[in-house]
């Protein structure tokens, strides 16, 4: 340090020094800044141009249509949401049905019955799961997954599905669900433990009757935190589900009861709201254009969403929380 | 209950096997994911590597040069005799284990595509034997020299090419002049200032530099006539490796030691850039390969000799390249049928092509180090920025700790917003309403930056946050001033940890596509980008492109070959990441 050998400003009125670290000081405070300038910066992007949008395509038109066919070969353009989130919808509850009970047992394994060595190896090669490019991914789903269950499970799969597709996000977010659930299972003190076994309960009443009751908060939250990933998820969908927005042929059972058979969606191709932006970007992007618009909409829509969910598992992970 | 059935007045009996399947069941759940992973990942390195097509002939020959001294290195380095016994016990029984179960397999319940019994003991046997033999050898004095060495050798190869690669978009006569009337004035002075304690010349150093680099700027446009560029890039790298390593090592006292550190890598410099530009090998990419690979690997050699410890170990990459090139010659010799893997040499140096034999990924090799190189400086400044502020200068409470508080949520929150939507950010803010360009350089690495904010804050919040508070009271104690205290204390002591943080989310942003397409960044340009402003390519979009032809040849090879280029390549960035956050861990 230089500035030992100088006198000491105990009142720190040298103004020179003053100004050195007036100007830290804002420097950084201006980098803070700028991260709240980027929320801002999305928000009015997303807005301007959205609602350059719903003056020529109402709202109403947009959240209740049926069709999507932004750009079609004959003329007379459609935006309708709903096919779109349909496929949303499709994707995220299978990656769900994938990746919740996974990970919760993943969690439970890691956190009750894990040895440190072994938690030291899994974890970081869960984490893996989560940093391999989601565009690999896709790959994945594409040349391996759908060939493999076309030959095995499912003989009528069309080579662009949503269920390859889902396989995959389901995977990419197990570790979402499992790290913060783990955390939270760890944060359990260690008497309610001891307490259950000292009523005689075994390691699997533990585990499922004392820990997982007490750290249900986070639990819930890392569901809606790898729910919300599964809906922006894009390059495994782009890649591997296709670009067809349908919607789901309503067949009729016994009686005349109208039902969707999943198989008619999952085995298809379908789209979700992000392959339609991508689809889009793929197009025109100098703007001006009722399709350049309409990406802002829906990005506005996922934007909505995310944020709604993300605000939902902050409040749950604090409100309902067990404070020890 | 389990208790409730306890009869009479003995203990009850409670059912282990509830809980024992139940544990199975969650160990199983655990490795699930990772099994589907590791089982995706052999498949596509068979085929980035056209492995259904090696003769086992090949594969034994490559074996008996490459895998197996390979695994001896490691046992020897180890030196522990149980082990030695669990590997080839592991090595042997694998090979009659996988050989019994795969015939058996293939016997009776389906056929499995595109893999022996060969293949299939090389990745579940050797290959987690080989990781762990790899683990246990560095961890005993000869492997840690060994894959020391070889550490800095890859490293120092990849780095060095990294570099070399900014140079195609980055003029060398501006960085030429910068560096005459810029970095060399400014190194001088602040050398000069610390050395003779002059405290005014060494703060000058920053303001001189940077007046010398607006300086040069300005002066590229005015002066028409440049020495050579092999003179240019000896005079701004060759000769400062130099100089400091003589100064290094006159500092020690021994002159004629100091001219040999000095002159040695003077010459060979000179002689390198010549016989590169004969070879048609870029100078300044050889020479800045050759520098940032054989000064710290001379420096280490020199050091292991010195220390006299596990000097066997500086043999570890002889032993590997004396292995590749016998497995060659065998292979050569007895004309074993060899295959032909899409992932070569041709692949990573030449340019997309229709045709798939012909397919390369080095324009968008080149576009993706561009665009990381400026995500790295971006995201590092803003991200340090933020964390120091929210860290260091802010209060608990009051209107300040409410501010804090809205930061950290929006930081949370930013790290939730789906890639795509980063990429309408770009395209709407940065492409279309500032006119930087649809998919340039400099679109791309803005909105990257953005998108992996969050978490270099988040990282290195965390890094600032384990610096003990004992060190920061000490230092204002002393009457140091909280940037001070910020730049002298917690940020040295904070800093193996932000950098690792940073990797670790560069390597999020060098797999990202989505923004990419939305901001209109090429899926496939023919020839490397030349400057910021061109329409650029990366790896994963190429990798988009690719997917989506619909001729096998690309589907299954081209592909996989660029899959496995991007996971090298993230593996090692991530690789170093974890290597530093050990080794800062093992400091203190």
């Amino acid at each position: 340090m230089t500035d030992s050998t100088e006198s000491p400003d105990l009142q720190r009125r040298s103004g020179l020094r003053r100004l050195k670290e007036g100007t830290y000081g804002g420097l950084f405070a201006a980098c803070a800044a700028a991260t709240l300038l980027t929320t801002v910066a999305i928000f009015v992007t997303l807005l301007s141009d959205a609602v350059v949008f719903f003056q020529e395509i109402p709202i109403a038109e947009f959240l209740t249509g049926t069709n999507w066919s932004p750009n079609p070969a004959g003329g007379g353009q459609a935006f309708g949401i709903i096919p779109l989130l349909i496929g949303t919808l499709v994707v995220t509850i299978t990656a769900a049905v994938i990746a919740l009970p996974v990970g919760t047992l993943t969690a439970i394994y890691l956190s009750e019955y894990a040895t440190p060595n072994a938690r030291s190896i899994l974890k970081p090669l869960l984490e893996i799961l989560a940093g391999i490019p989601t565009v690999v991914y896709g790959y994945f789903a594409l040349v391996y997954i759908t060939p493999a269950l076309k030959a095995t499970l499912f003989p009528e799969m069309s080579t662009f599905n949503a269920l390859s597709a889902s396989i995959m996000v389901g995977i990419m977010t197990i570790p979402m669900v499992s790290s913060i659930s783990e955390d939270a299972m760890s944060a359990v003190p260690d008497e309610l433990r001891q307490a259950g076994y000292g009523l005689g309960a075994t390691k699997f009443e533990v585990s499922t009757g004392i820990v997982v009751p007490a750290s249900v908060s986070g639990i819930a939250s890392s569901y809606i935190l790898a729910v919300s990933r599964a809906i922006g998820e894009t390059m495994i969908v782009v890649v591997a589900m296709g670009a067809q927005a349908r919607m789901p042929a309503v067949r009729e059972a016994a009686f005349g009861i109208p039902y969707i058979n999943p198989a008619d969606i999952l085995l298809e191709s379908g789209m979700t709201i992000t392959v339609a932006m991508v689809q889009i970007a793929g197009g025109d992007l100098t703007g001006g254009t009722i399709p350049y618009d309409s990406m802002f909409a829906l990005g506005l829509t996922l934007f909505v969403v995310t944020l709604v969910m993300n605000v939902l598992s902050d409040i749950i992970a604090e409100r309902y929380r067990e404070e020890y | 209950m389990a208790t409730d059935n306890a009869t009479g007045g003995g203990f009850g009996e409670v059912s282990r096997l509830r809980g024992i399947a139940f544990e199975y069941l969650s160990l199983g759940a655990s490795v699930a994911g990772l099994v589907a992973l590791g089982v995706l990942l052999v498949y596509v390195a068979i085929d980035a590597f056209d492995l259904a097509n090696a003769s086992p002939e090949w594969l034994l020959t490559y074996f008996l040069t490459l895998v197996v001294p390979f695994l001896g290195f490691c046992l020897y380095s180890a030196g522990d005799p149980a082990i030695t016994r669990r590997a080839l016990g592991a090595l042997g029984g694998g090979l009659v284990a996988v050989a019994a179960l795969f015939t058996a397999i293939e016997a009776f319940v389906v056929d499995i595509p595109r893999l022996s019994w060969q293949l299939a003991y090389l990745f579940v046997v050797v290959a987690p034997v080989t990781g762990y033999l790899t683990y246990v050898g560095s961890r005993g004095r000869v492997g840690a020299v060994g894959f020391g060495l070889l550490g800095r050798l890859v490293g120092g190869v990849a780095v060095g090419l990294a570099v070399g690669t900014l140079f195609l978009v980055f003029d060398e006569l501006v960085w030429f002049l910068a560096y005459t009337l810029g970095v060399l004035p400014a190194a001088g002075l602040y050398a000069y200032g610390r050395w003779r304690d002059a405290d005014r010349a060494a703060s000058a150093a920053l303001p001189v530099g940077l007046v010398g680099v607006v300086a040069a700027v300005f002066l590229r446009g005015v002066i028409a006539t440049y020495p050579s560029d092999l003179i240019i890039y000896l005079w701004t790298l060759a000769v400062p490796i130099a100089a400091v390593g003589a100064l290094v090592v006159a500092g020690r006292g021994s002159r004629t030691a100091a001219a040999a550190a000095g002159g040695v890598p003077l010459a060979v410099a000179t002689a390198t850039g010549f016989l590169a530009g004969g070879l048609g090998v870029p100078g300044p990419t050889a020479l800045i390969v050759l520098a940032v690979t054989g000064v710290p690997t001379a420096v280490y050699v020199h050091r292991v000799i010195d220390g006299g410890e596990g000097v066997v170990g500086l043999g570890l990459p002889l032993l590997i390249a004396a292995g590749v090139i016998a497995g060659a010659l065998v292979v050569e010799a007895w004309g074993v049928p060899a295959p032909d893997p899409w992932l070569d040499v041709s692949y990573v140096t030449e340019a997309p092509s229709r045709t798939p034999e012909e397919a390369g990924l080095y324009p968008a090799i080149v576009g993706s180090v561009i665009i990381i190189a400026l995500v790295a400086v971006l995201s590092f400044v803003l991200g340090v920025g933020t964390s120091i502020f929210l860290e260091e200068y802010t209060a608990g409470s009051g209107l300040v700790g409410s501010l804090t508080r809205l930061l950290q949520v929006n930081i949370a929150n930013l790290a939730a917003i789906p890639s795509v939507v980063y990429g309408l950010l770009g395209l709407g803010l940065f492409a279309n309403l500032l006119g930087l360009g649809f998919g340039t350089a400099v679109t791309a690495s803005l909105t990257l930056s953005l998108l992996i904010l969050p978490i270099t804050i988040i990282s290195a919040q965390e890094a600032i946050r384990s610096v003990p508070d004992d060190l920061r009271r000490g230092s204002d104690a002393m009457g140091a001033t909280r940037w001070q205290t910020t730049k002298n204390v917690v940020l040295p002591e904070a800093f193996p940890g932000i950098l690792t943080g940073t990797i670790l989310a560069l390597g999020r942003a060098i797999g990202e596509t989505a923004p990419l397409i939305m901001i209109g960044a090429a899926t496939t340009v023919f020839s490397a980008p030349s400057s910021l402003f061109n329409r650029f390519s990366a790896m994963p979009m190429q990798i988009y492109a690719w997917a989506g032809f619909p001729q096998a040849e690309f589907r299954y090879g081209v592909v996989a070959a660029g899959v496995i280029t991007l996971l090298i390549i993230l593996i090692g960035m991530n690789g170093t990441a974890i290597l530093l956050r050990n080794r800062a861990e093992r400091g203190n």
